[in-house]
């Protein structure tokens, strides 16, 4: 995976695309009972503003760069997005520039599977964590890393109000090869 | 002042006025404590939707009647076991069960609830021999799957026991004075030779009793005269759906009661003489003529109207009786009675003296009311409902009064008989055997058939037959017959979720929730609302709350788990769905739910258990063989696997799952071309459907043949399936270009 400047880049016209969270239906959050945490924060604006699902508040840094968020999962998961909400006109020289997404089974073997740029951000930033091979739409990882490892204006510390992960929904039949998706088969392959 | 207190507390009752009559009530109990007082009170607090009330005052009595509201009040405030001991004491086992049919059914109730089947079946069966009229006694019975054919206790047997029911009520209506209760033995206690006409309490307290919830066709209610008049009439026409799937709704218990009235004593009889000697302190014995003249009055008198009779109303009795089930009811019977009696009161004075007198025997409060307002009684009586009644008993005018015998006995046989269609209908949907089920209410009369909950059954029966269509047709139809009926609207958002018809669905749950926010059902479809559009923690929500709303309407905890699994919370999951077995065992969709728990956790033993009980209570659904099937494939037994595909297969050609199942046992058995005819013919029925494809596709990569195999995984791209099928179908497309270098796993 290449270091890119991606095309979360919000020039004028990406700016809108990203006020709003924009996820296909055939995927769901995937890290409500992930336990999340952070390299340091200060004190009121920790972890748990994250995943509040309120955009006013947010999580600061306070500690030196990079710096880190980390969530570890209870299995191993299949990802496929990663959505952060930074916000460029409020937080300035705190909103990250260069974020970093790490991969792996825990703190040990971490491995960089994601460079992104932002220039200056404003509303969802949508990150898809695949590689270009399509055989690699999905990560499958027991951790997920994302290190901010530079600001705008080259500010220190760093604010993100929320973050959100995605992966794709189990298949309501167990153990089949492939999703059912026409209305003859899905009207006979479950109960309720 | 007694009497006239508890005229008042009577009427006030009547009239639905409950807080005045609990507050005259209580003032009655200060003046004048007496058990029946008691009973009255606490018969007010009932009605009140006040059972800790009554359960207080009547904490500790013994007489039959206080026992029986005791046990009401603990049943509604789930204090099973003092119910059970209410009714049963423990150290008089041989004691009779009070209020006869009705006590029994509650018995029946309780021993359900606290996992006891066979006492409960037994009971039930014991209060269909007292009462061949209670329905909510065979409907329970087929609950619990140990219903016989309805002809067993709708039948000429039963219909004779009616009829000697009906007789011996008129006897014993001439009998006393004070006693009116054709209750049950144990009421007899209860009379106690005082001849005021409070005494009449008893019976006709039924109808409104079961406010709140259990459609026991009591009636024998605690002393209070409930019904006369305009209440009775009122109380007949509640909403005819009776046959609660989760056991719990009200029915109209009127109806019951008034059945039950006339049941009074049990079996034909030797019911009688007992009725006569447990009366017999205040009982005169009427001679034959009296008795024959009055038979046919109190026949048609199953409640309420004497008055209404004896003013020449319709008595709606009969049909409201009848109206149980369909709100149509036989009026033609009952309107034969009416003729009947009325001829008689025209034909000789003593006649209507006697009918005078038996209506102030019969003692419910509307005695007094039959003489002071006499012809306006009927005016009063809001007989709206039942113009047919009405028109043809004028009609019948004329007739000679023994004609009733012959008219009751007829009219005896007719109710039974829709009874007869109805319970077989019910338990043969109980038992899924849907198809013919359907038949069977197909055999009702046009005005049967189209009420709320005939179609509401009928509905359920095509959403057993996996017919979503048809049931969605049918349910509409229900709801347009009647849109207040919540039963069976459950199943509805059911079908409507699996049609995906989101705006349907959401629709339902609105006008629902706005028709009764404490419903289940309305929860239910609201969580179903919400589950299409898979946001399911606010699915569970709504679930859960239906679930608060009556614990005991298993369907709610079912779809719980199904959230719960979906969120991937198995465990809250299992115990969702043990909750909705305790409730009812025969609940497949919870086996259901259990197997593909254990499905998803690799436990491929217990799913294969648990799908083979749900296959067991409903041994035609396709899609549950096809589980099974699934379930023995990943215990590797394939040949079973096979056999259960293609028993699914048969079952219901129309459904494409099986088929694709077999398949891809095959080409897991390696038995490639067999899998391949199978998948070409699926092609056919569905062509959109890219597992299909992309099953082909594999197989035709097992058996290198690769440019098939490409061709298919193509097709199955361009259909668009999710994500994660497009990375394992890309995936696989790639290795096929590299089928040298890489060992082809896929």
């Amino acid at each position: 995976m290449a270091t890119e400047s991606d095309g979360e880049e919000d020039t004028a016209g990406k700016l809108t695309g990203s006020r709003h969270l924009d996820v296909d239906d055939d995927l769901r959050e995937m890290a409500k009972k992930a336990a999340w945490s952070v390299s340091s924060c200060k004190p009121g604006n920790g972890v748990l503003a994250l995943r509040d699902d309120n955009l006013d508040t947010y999580w600061q840094s306070d500690g030196a760069q990079p710096h880190l968020v980390n969530i570890q999962f209870q299995k191993k998961v299949k990802l496929q997005l990663l959505v952060l909400y930074v916000d460029f006109n409020v937080d300035e020289s705190y909103t990250p520039s260069k974020i970093s997404i790490r991969a792996g089974d825990g703190f040990h073997n971490l491995k960089e599977i994601k460079t992104v740029e932002l220039v200056k951000p404003v509303g969802w930033v949508h990150i898809p964590l695949s590689g270009t091979d399509p055989r690699e739409t999905f990560i499958h990882t027991f951790m997920l890393q994302l290190a901010v490892l530079s600001n705008h204006l080259n500010g220190r510390d760093t604010h993100v109000r929320q973050i959100k992960i995605y992966g794709p929904r189990p298949n309501p039949v167990p153990h089949q090869p492939f999703h059912f998706i026409s209305k003859e088969f899905i009207t006979y392959s479950t109960l309720r | 002042m007694e009497t006239l207190m508890v005229d008042r507390v009577q009427s006030s009752l009547r009239l639905f006025m409950n807080r005045n009559a609990i507050f005259l009530c209580e003032r009655l109990c200060a003046e004048f404590p007496s058990e029946l007082n008691l009973q009255l009170l606490a018969t007010c607090y009932l009605r009140n939707n006040q059972a800790y009330c009554a359960y207080h005052i009547l904490k500790g009595s013994k007489m039959p009647q206080s026992r029986y509201l005791f046990a009401m009040s603990c049943f509604q405030m789930n204090l099973l076991r003092e119910a059970e001991a209410a009714l049963c004491p423990a150290n008089e086992p041989n004691a009779e069960v009070p209020n006869g049919a009705a006590g029994h059914y509650l018995l029946g109730l309780i021993y359900r609830y606290t996992g006891r089947r066979t006492c409960a079946v037994d009971h039930f069966v014991q209060a269909l021999g007292i009462d061949p009229l209670l329905w909510a006694a065979y409907e329970e019975l087929c609950i619990l799957g140990a219903a016989e054919e309805a002809s067993e206790y709708f039948n000429d047997a039963a219909a004779f026991r009616v009829q000697q029911q009906q007789l011996s009520e008129s006897s014993s209506q001439n009998l006393t004075i004070g006693t009116e209760y054709q209750s049950l033995p144990s009421s007899m206690a209860l009379g106690s030779g005082d001849t005021s006409p409070r005494h009449s309490k008893q019976l006709h307290a039924n109808n409104t009793r079961e406010t709140l919830s259990h459609p026991h066709g009591t009636v024998m209610a605690a002393g209070h005269p409930t019904i006369s008049g305009p209440s009775n009439i009122s109380q007949y026409y509640t909403p005819p759906a009776v046959a609660q799937l989760s056991g719990v709704a009200p029915p109209p218990l009127c109806r019951n009661a008034h059945l039950y009235l006339n049941a009074i004593g049990g079996d034909g009889s030797t019911k009688s003489n007992v009725n006569a000697a447990i009366q017999a302190p205040r009982r005169k014995f009427v001679d034959e003529g009296k008795l024959r003249k009055v038979s046919g009055r109190l026949f048609s008198d199953s409640g309420p109207r004497r008055s209404t009779r004896l003013s020449g109303e319709a008595a709606a009795n009969t049909n409201s009786n009848a109206s149980q089930l369909g709100g149509n009811g036989t009026n033609h019977s009952s309107a034969k009675y009416l003729g009947g009696l009325y001829s008689s009161s025209s034909s000789s004075k003593t006649n209507s003296t006697v009918l005078r007198s038996v209506t102030l025997r019969r003692g419910q409060p509307w005695a007094n009311e039959n003489f002071d307002e006499d012809n306006t009684v009927t005016t009063s009586s809001s007989m709206s409902a039942l113009p047919d009644g009405k028109c043809l008993e004028q009609d019948k005018m004329g007739c000679g009064i023994l004609a009733h015998d012959s008219r009751l006995t007829s009219g005896i046989r007719e109710f039974l008989g829709l009874l007869r269609t109805l319970g077989e209908g019910y338990r043969l949907s109980c038992l899924y055997r849907s198809q013919e089920a359907l038949e069977v209410y197909l055999r009702l009369s046009q005005h049967q058939f189209n009420t709320g909950w005939v179609l509401s059954q009928v509905g359920k029966a095509h959403f057993e037959l996996v017919d979503y269509f048809e049931a969605d047709r049918f349910f509409d139809l229900a709801r347009r017959v009647s849109p207040y009926t919540l039963e069976g609207m459950d199943i509805y958002s059911t079908v409507l979720y699996h049609l995906k018809e989101e705006m349907k669905l959401s629709y339902l749950a609105q006008e629902l929730i706005s028709v009764d926010r404490l419903s289940p059902q309305a929860w239910c479809a609201m969580g179903n609302c919400y589950g299409r559009q898979n946001d399911h923690e606010t699915a569970l929500k709504n679930f859960q709350r239906a679930v608060h709303l009556d614990p005991r309407f298993a369907y709610a905890h079912t779809l719980c788990g199904h959230e719960y699994v979906a969120l991937e919370d198995f465990e809250n999951g299992i115990k969702c769905y043990q909750s909705s077995l305790q409730v009812d065992e025969r609940h497949y969709n919870a086996w259901y739910g259990l197997g593909i728990v254990y499905l998803r956790q690799e436990k491929f033993e217990f799913a294969e258990h648990h799908f083979r009980k749900a296959f067991h209570i409903n041994p035609r659904s396709s899609v549950l063989m096809c589980y099974l099937g699934m379930a023995l494939h990943s215990l590797k037994r394939d040949e079973d696997a096979l056999e259960v595909m293609e028993k699914a297969i048969s079952a219901d050609k129309k459904n494409p799952l099986p088929v694709y199942q077999k398949a891809n046992i095959l080409s897991s058995l390696e038995r490639f071309d067999e899998a391949l005819k199978e998948l070409e013919q699926l092609k056919e029925c569905a062509p959109r459907e890219s597992s299909v494809y992309a099953l082909m596709g594999k197989i035709y990569k097992r058996l290198n043949m690769h440019e098939k195999a490409m061709f298919y995984f193509g097709l199955a791209l361009d259909l668009k399936p999710p994500a994660a099928d497009v990375a394992t179908i890309k995936s696989a497309m790639e290795k096929l270009y590299l089928p040298d270098e890489l060992e082809d796993t896929l």
